[in-house]
């Protein structure tokens, strides 16, 4: 096969610096200062003539930020150094995998599967990534027993990208977030994690101005989300960061979700051979038949309910009849 | 499913570390095995191995060849990684890599087919212990519901066989169907056959739950459904009789846009609310699609889909309207 002339990818791509960066880096055993790098990596070395060092420092901070994300740990092991004498390196372990981490091609034809889950949300790239990197341990997925099934996780909020990457690096957002009733009100939160409950997103978090554990749900994110941050100096601003929460903590954060959404029940009277009885899965000779449904928030809920608004009635509570009524009137006259 | 053609940045820069590793596993191999394996282009695979041959490091005043491809071997289809100094394995996942494929894993925790099996919570464990930083999670999933009826497709999928069933359509009206199974979908706990209709010679969608007395025939599948490719993740797919409809939308209705394929790129009006345009085959059935938003959603134009949701609205308030009860399929 003949090797095309054109191999080189775009010179603005910058995997070739990230690539020569890592291999120079990994090179070194001691370490490398900062000016041996900006001399060892070509494309360092090319602008240093015409930009001046902050520039390159910039650059740098920026590269380490992105091999950082990558997974590609780099550290400087004496921080006491003079900042012209620090040298980094990658952390030893960041090629190492543990002794009992081997995947069989039963479990490589999983993690597909579960890398998938992601198609066209908002995790995609990451999970296939990941995938790339699990391939390249050598495994072959199995034949597959798994193909004509395709679970998929929705991410339709702008949100989630930033709170996600703000739960991974513990630094404080803010958001504007709209309560059903139409109120607006700006949130300062220290995000925890976020969990998906029947399809919907839901931010998990340490409510700053109210003192207590907060539940958003991401679709009433109704603003940018907002890394604070705080004056370092007179040119610098840093992210605030928070402590990492406990896994206890998070965990008795989602048992309270669970707890609340199980003591709100609403009762459904539901007309038989109807789309909402075959949606129930309902089964019985009577004309209707009455459901319970324990349920998180009333207005998601009726949400779900208005798609089968002439196949049922609300029983009690008479909140969520009130609520139901309620968004058919918007409904009605924001299409009068 | 096609080759991907290659690709840039972050996405290059991790292929190019895990194929040092895979090289590094697997030693001589043949180019054709590497791009199945990848699932990549061969050109894309040998510009990234002549990449790899001419990186060079600069250390203490020498200049450094970290890579060697055996570029004879190379023309002759099989790749040779002879010297890799310093890169001896992949990298770990970095955290957000493990982060998304665990909570893929954790979603499929939460469907019948594995609920209860050990081996998910065995992976979950390895990701977490082969990711390159610990920490907490950052997402998490609560168990969805179970769909009666998935089970007995899904070995007809598997099997390659046609199934018949009773079908509910919106009206409750029954009919017997053949359907060829094709693929499950799960999104958002709503459970969907994507299959080919017989009748309508097509990919057709059907919700799990209007099927009931499920059966799987002795016959396998025919030639036309078998041929059916790559299909689309999208639930609605737009139809040339489809009505174009243009809406208009608050966050909490932003689901609409990705549940649809627009016609045009959705335009940003600010303050969150998005114009888009999108297909819809059967007009009255927005009245349901928009209603359910609460206002969060709204009609601009054609004034036939607004009266419809009107219509919806006003029907289920029980007050009188001028329209028949929307038709839905």
């Amino acid at each position: 096969m003949a090797i095309e002339a054109s191999w080189k990818p775009a010179k603005t791509d910058k995997s070739e610096r990230l690539f020569q960066l890592t291999c120079v880096l990994l090179y070194s055993e001691r370490g490398l200062t900062k000016r041996e790098l900006f001399h060892a990596v070509d494309s360092y070395r090319e602008v240093s003539s015409d930009e001046d060092d902050v520039a390159l420092n910039k650059k740098f901070e920026r590269d380490k930020s992105d091999l950082r994300e990558m997974g590609i740990q780099v550290s400087n092991p004496d921080p006491k150094s003079e900042p012209d004498d620090i040298r980094y390196t990658i952390s030893a372990d960041t090629f190492a995998w543990p002794e009992d981490v081997k995947f069989d091609r039963r479990q490589l034809q999983l993690l597909n599967l579960a890398a998938q889950v992601w198609a066209q949300a908002s995790l995609s790239s990451d999970a296939n990534r990941g995938l790339v990197r699990l391939r390249g341990l050598g495994i072959e997925p199995g034949a597959s027993d798994l193909a004509g099934f395709a679970p998929r996780l929705r991410t339709h909020e702008p949100s989630f990208l930033p709170l996600s990457q703000a739960v991974e690096e513990r630094i404080e957002v803010s958001f504007d977030y709209r309560k059903p009733d139409g109120e607006v009100s700006r949130r300062s939160v220290q995000p925890w994690i976020l969990r998906n409950v029947d399809g919907q997103w839901l931010l998990v978090c340490w409510d700053k101005s109210q003192n207590s554990v907060r539940n958003f749900l991401l679709k009433r994110i109704v603003s940018k989300v907002a890394f604070r941050s705080e004056q370092i100096s007179e040119t610098e601003k840093t992210v605030i960061n928070f402590t990492a929460p406990t896994s206890e903590d998070v965990a008795a954060a989602l048992a309270d979700l669970t707890r609340h959404t199980e003591s709100q029940v609403a009762t459904i009277r539901v007309k038989k051979d109807t789309p909402a009885w075959f949606h129930f899965q309902l089964d019985s000779q009577d004309p209707t038949a009455d459901i319970s449904i324990s349920y998180m928030d009333g207005h998601l809920l009726a949400e779900q309910l208005s798609e089968y608004a002439s196949d049922l009635t609300v029983i009690s509570p008479p909140e969520l009849s009130r609520i139901i009524r309620a968004r058919f009137e918007a409904v009605a006259s924001a299409h009068a | 499913m096609p080759k991907l053609k290659g690709f840039n940045g972050e996405d290059r820069y991790n292929f190019l570390l895990a194929l040092v590793g895979y090289l590094g596993h697997r030693g001589e191999v043949s180019l054709a095995e590497v791009s199945e394996h990848f699932n990549l282009d061969e050109g894309y695979v040998v510009k990234a191995l002549t990449s790899l041959n001419e990186a060079t490091a600069t250390v203490g005043g020498f200049e450094e060849w970290p890579f060697y491809v055996d570029l004879d071997l190379l023309d002759e289809g099989v790749i040779s990684l002879t010297t890799a100094e310093v890169i001896d394995d992949v990298p770990r996942l970095s955290t957000r890599q493990a982060a998304a494929i665990s909570s893929g894993l954790s979603y499929l925790a939460t469907i019948p087919e594995f609920a209860g099996s050990t081996e998910i919570p065995a992976l979950i464990r390895m990701i977490a212990a082969g990711s390159s930083r610990g920490g907490g999670e950052i997402i998490s999933i609560a168990p969805g519901s179970v769909e009666a009826g998935a089970e007995t497709i899904r070995s007809a999928i598997l099997e390659n066989r046609i199934i018949s069933c009773e079908y509910i359509n919106r009206k409750g009206e029954k009919s017997v169907r053949e359907i060829e199974p094709l693929r499950l979908d799960v999104q958002a706990g709503v459970w969907y056959l994507r299959g080919y209709c017989p009748i309508n010679k097509g990919v057709r969608n059907f919700l799990i739950e209007h099927m009931r007395s499920i059966e799987i025939l002795p016959r396998t599948i025919s030639p036309e459904a078998s041929e059916v490719g790559e299909i689309e993740d999208a639930t609605y797919s737009a139809e040339v009789t489809d009505t174009t409809v243009t809406i208009e939308v608050a966050p909490e209705a932003y689901r609409l846009i990705s549940d649809f394929q627009t016609v045009t790129e959705p335009k940003d009006l600010g303050s969150g609310t998005i114009r888009a345009e999108i297909k819809v085959g059967h007009l009255p059935n927005i009245g349901r699609l928009i209603a359910k938003y609460g206002g969060a959603a709204r009609v601009i134009s054609p004034p036939e889909a607004r009266e419809f949701v009107k219509a919806y609205a006003l029907q289920a308030l029980g007050e009188a309207s001028t329209l028949e009860t929307p038709e839905v399929e």
